[in-house]
Formats: structure tokens, sequence, C-alpha cells
């Protein structure tokens, strides 16, 4: 292994694409299954997954070495990523018109646009989540399909990213249902609460499952036989990761959050659980896509620790310019 | 049909790390990119009882390749006669390729200017072999042990054809189904 080939503006892409697909799949499932008719209190949190996905494209275009080659994306393969491509340009287009909707209830200047998109504003919602569940699991996918690092390539991985973004998605909408640029009423603001109240109980079962699915996958890779599996999982339970994994994704990230939902009312459980669910899940991507360590060939660490690295100022210095006669 | 695979013997390699230079020589690699290292784990054993071989790498050309399929831009490709190589005009740098190889046989430069960053690997020197049908790959020319073998492993009277047929040879990481297609004649030990 010489270095990580993915490096932060990934980790925080696949976060935000998650987000974003949690926020629509959940925003749809209650605004057509739970309470119908309040479409327009699910205007921030739209907006709100609208955002992430616009920052995590450009993090994702941050971190391309051509980014003007990306267009190929929707041209040639079939790959994985291609999808997921599709899926977040596709969210972000929903999202965009779900939220010009209802932009027209606080400026009065969009008010024709908006009419003119609202009767459908409903249906493309249900679109938008249907897509944004692909996103989710999307990204879980894209990871696990890497057979080359033992602890991306598991099926329980899609799962826990899955899981992990709809808990993700449940913290934004608790924390932006009914605002702007819903007007508010006495009929959205029930509904709002109503929806809130729902979500605390969706998200206590969430954090729970997540839970059961980060312990279950982090301690089978530790008793593993698989050697690289091992030290990552040792990495992560007992070693250099560790402070982060139990002190930040399982305290501070999931129990902390869990306890507050179940006892807590008011400020704590209205903010202070949900943002706290919001930096687990990002610090849930940050380690797992860290945890890129594949099988070395044999001598590989021995001649990587001995050759320069890009890091290197013998290297640094060299201008290379595709055509260096050295 | 064709299918270029190499044969390396390890028995013959005494480590001089001479294919390293002559491809980064003739490819005009950047400094921090490496197609071809050789690989050891250094002296083995106690002494009196010691012995060293060498892995000399490259891309293995797997006949099932896990770059391929993964890349969303159609930039890492297979041609007909079995050899993966990078359009760099069309790669993005998205590195899920770099991310897929088993073998880490992959990688971007950071040296050259930011957005000029393409993943690079091993050519099999299809570019000589563009100009000259039966050119050898620099790193075999220029192995002085012949420790480095290539061919067409279809045409059963080839030198790598004969080898693998009488010889027993060793993939590396054949367990994980990407069917690789550079052959190991393994060293078993006695050189110190
Ligand atoms: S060794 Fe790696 S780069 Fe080469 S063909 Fe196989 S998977 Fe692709
Ligand atoms: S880095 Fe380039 S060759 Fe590799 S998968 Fe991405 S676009 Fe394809
Ligand atoms: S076949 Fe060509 S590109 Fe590949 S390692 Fe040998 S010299 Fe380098």
């Amino acid at each position: 292994m010489k270095h990580h080939y993915w490096e932060p503006p990934i980790a925080l892409y696949l976060f935000l694409g998650g987000l974003a697909g949690g926020i629509m799949f959940l925003s749809a499932i209650f605004d057509s299954f739970v309470i119908p008719g309040h479409t327009d209190i699910f205007a921030l949190p739209v907006l709100i997954a609208f955002i992430a996905i616009c920052i995590g494209l450009v993090f994702l275009l941050v971190d391309l070495g051509q980014p003007g080659v990306f267009w190929r994306v929707f041209r040639t393969a079939k790959s994985i990523i291609k999808w997921g491509a599709v899926f977040l340009v596709i969210d972000t287009i929903v999202s965009m018109l779900f939220i010009v909707a209802f932009l027209g209830d606080s400026l009065t200047f969009m008010a024709p646009l908006s009419n003119l998109i609202k009767p459908i504003a409903s249906p493309m919602l249900l679109v938008g989540g249907f897509f944004g569940l692909c996103i989710m699991m999307y990204t879980g996918i894209m990871l696990s399909t890497l057979k080359a690092h033992v602890f991306w390539a598991t099926p329980a991985l899609p799962v826990l990213f899955t899981v992990s973004a709809i808990s993700t998605g449940c913290a934004a909408i608790v924390l932006s249902i009914g605002g702007w640029p819903a007007v508010v009423s006495l009929e959205s603001l029930e509904a709002a609460a109503e929806v809130n109240h729902i979500l605390h109980t969706v998200d206590i079962v969430l954090v729970v499952a997540e839970i059961i699915i980060l312990l279950t996958m982090v301690l089978s890779f530790l008793g593993a036989g698989n050697i690289t599996a091992k030290k990552a999982a040792k990495r992560w339970v007992c070693g250099s990761y560790a402070p982060l994994f139990w002190g930040g994704m399982v305290f501070a990230g999931l129990l902390i959050p869990l306890a507050l939902y179940v006892a807590g009312s008011g400020v704590a459980s209205a903010v202070v659980a949900p943002v706290l669910v919001l930096c687990g899940g990002c610090l849930l991507r940050f380690l797992v896509v860290n945890t890129d360590d594949r099988a070395p060939l044999p001598g590989e660490e021995r001649y990587m620790g001995r050759i320069a690295t890009h890091k290197n100022a013998f290297v640094k210095r060299w201008n290379y310019d595709g055509e260096n006669e050295f | 049909m064709t299918r270029y695979v190499m044969v390396i013997d390890q028995r013959r390699c005494i480590g001089c790390h001479s294919c390293t230079v002559a491809c980064r020589t003739w490819n005009k690699l950047p400094l921090d990119i490496v197609y071809n290292p050789v690989l050891s784990e250094g002296a083995q054993g106690e002494w009196p009882n010691v012995h060293k071989y060498w892995t000399p790498m490259l891309c293995q050309h797997c006949a099932n390749p896990e770059c391929v399929p993964c890349c969303p831009t159609g930039a890492s490709q297979q041609d007909a006669d079995g050899t993966v190589w990078v359009d760099p005009k069309k790669c993005m740098s998205c590195k899920v390729c770099v991310n897929a190889c088993p073998y880490g046989m992959r990688d971007a430069s950071h040296i050259e200017s930011r957005l000029h960053r393409f993943v690079r690997k091993c050519t099999f020197c299809r570019d000589a072999r563009e100009m000259d049908p039966s050119a050898q790959p620099y790193c075999v020319k220029t192995c002085h042990q012949k420790a480095r073998i290539f061919g067409d492993l279809d045409d059963p009277n080839s030198e790598v054809s004969k080898i693998i047929g009488s010889v027993r040879t060793e993939r590396l990481f054949e367990e994980l189904g990407t069917e690789p297609q550079i052959y190991y004649i393994p060293d078993l030990g006695g050189k110190a």
C-alpha cells in the first residue's frame, strides 16, 4: 500500500450523497404514505438534500484528476459509478423542481412558476425518494464491489451505509421540517410535530440497527482468519482508530443520541441528538474510506517502504511536464 | 487468436532492477510511478541455511480483470490480445480502478499538473507493438538473465506455451478469480 488513493473529498461525497438520499427517501415515504396532504413541510428538508448533493458533486469533481472528462460517464460505461452519477443527477433535478414548487409560498415573484409545478410536487417527491434509495445503496455497493479491499468487500457494508444514510436523513428532517419556504400555519405545525414524533421512534430503531450492523461487521473481521481484515479491524477496535471508533462513532454518534432520543425532550432530542447522528454518519464514511487495506504481495511493503513516495521532498521538486528526458 | 502472457523465471532473477529502469526510461514515467517493481522479502532463514528470491512485478493483464468493468468512462480497457491499458484522454482519474486492482498495479502521478492527472499502468508495451508487431516489451528486452519471457500463449510453438505446458508455474492471488496472465516459475531457495 503506497498511500490512500481516495482522500477526504470522496468520504464527504459518500456522506453527503447518502444524506441527500436518506432525506429524499424518508420525505417521500412520509408525504405519500404517512401524512399525505402536507407536502410543503418537506420543502426545507429537500432544499437541504439539494444542497448536500451539489456540495457532494463538487467534492467529487475536485477529487478528479481530469474533471473535463466527467461527461463520458453518461455516454459510455455500465459501471456502478455511472449509475451513481445518473441517480445523483436525477435527484438533483427532482429536488430542485420540488423546491421551486414551494418557493412561491415565500417569494411572490416565483408564485406563477410554483403554481405550475405544485400539482406534481408530491408524485415528483416519490420519484426522488426511489432514486434516493438507489443513491444510498449505491454508495455502499460501489465500495463493496472492490474486492481487493477486504474491509469493503462485504455485503454488510452497503447495509450499514444505507441504514446510516437513512438515519442521517432522519436527523436532517427532524432539524428542518416545516421551515422556510413553507408558510407556517397551525395545520403545518401540527403535521410537522407528528412527523417529528414518528421520526424520533424511527431514528431510535435505525440507530440500534446501525450499532448492531457496525459491531457485527467490525468484530467478525476481528475474528476472521484473513490477516489483512484482522489487521484493519484491530486498528478500529484497539488501534489508532479506536478513539474515533469507540468514542466518536459508537459513543458520541450512536449511544448518546440514542439515550437522548429515548429519554430526552426539548432541545436535547430535537437538536443535539440529530446533530450528533449527522457527525457520526460523516465519521463513519471517513473511517471506512480510510480503511483501504489490500493484501500485500510478497515483499511489497518492504519495497514501498524504501522508495520515495509523492510526499518525498526529492520527488516533489521534480517538475514533470510529460516529456522529461531525465 | 493471440493471447499475450509473460513467464517470469524467479530462479533466474538476481534482483538487479534493470527492468524497472528500462520501463520507466522508455515510458518516460514520472518519478512517483513504477510499473514493474522487483519485490523481495529479503533474506529468509537463518545462517547458514538462508535464501533470497525476488518477485518481479507488472500488471497481471488479467483475463478477468477487476479494473476494466468498474471504469465509468471506458478509459480502462482490454484489447483482444489480453492487453489491459488506460486511454489517458478518456480517463478522469476517479481512481476506482486503482482501488479495484488486487495487485496494486495502478496509480495516478501526483507530480503532473493538477488537472492533467490520469491513471497509469503497465501497457504490456502496447505502443512498441503498434510500431513493430514482433516487438518485445522493454523490460523483457533489457533482462540480461532472461528471467522475463514474453509471448503468445495461443501459439503452441511459442516459448511461453512450451514453458507453461511443461514446467509447474504459479500465479499471484489466483484464488481471487482474476485469472492473472503472468506465470511465475518459483524459486525454491538455494541462493543466498
Ligand atoms: S493486475 Fe490489476 S491492473 Fe492489471 S489487469 Fe489485473 S486487475 Fe487490472
Ligand atoms: S481512474 Fe480512469 S481508467 Fe480508472 S476507472 Fe476512473 S476513469 Fe477509468
Ligand atoms: S511490459 Fe512494458 S510497460 Fe509493462 S512493465 Fe514491462 S516495460 Fe513496463
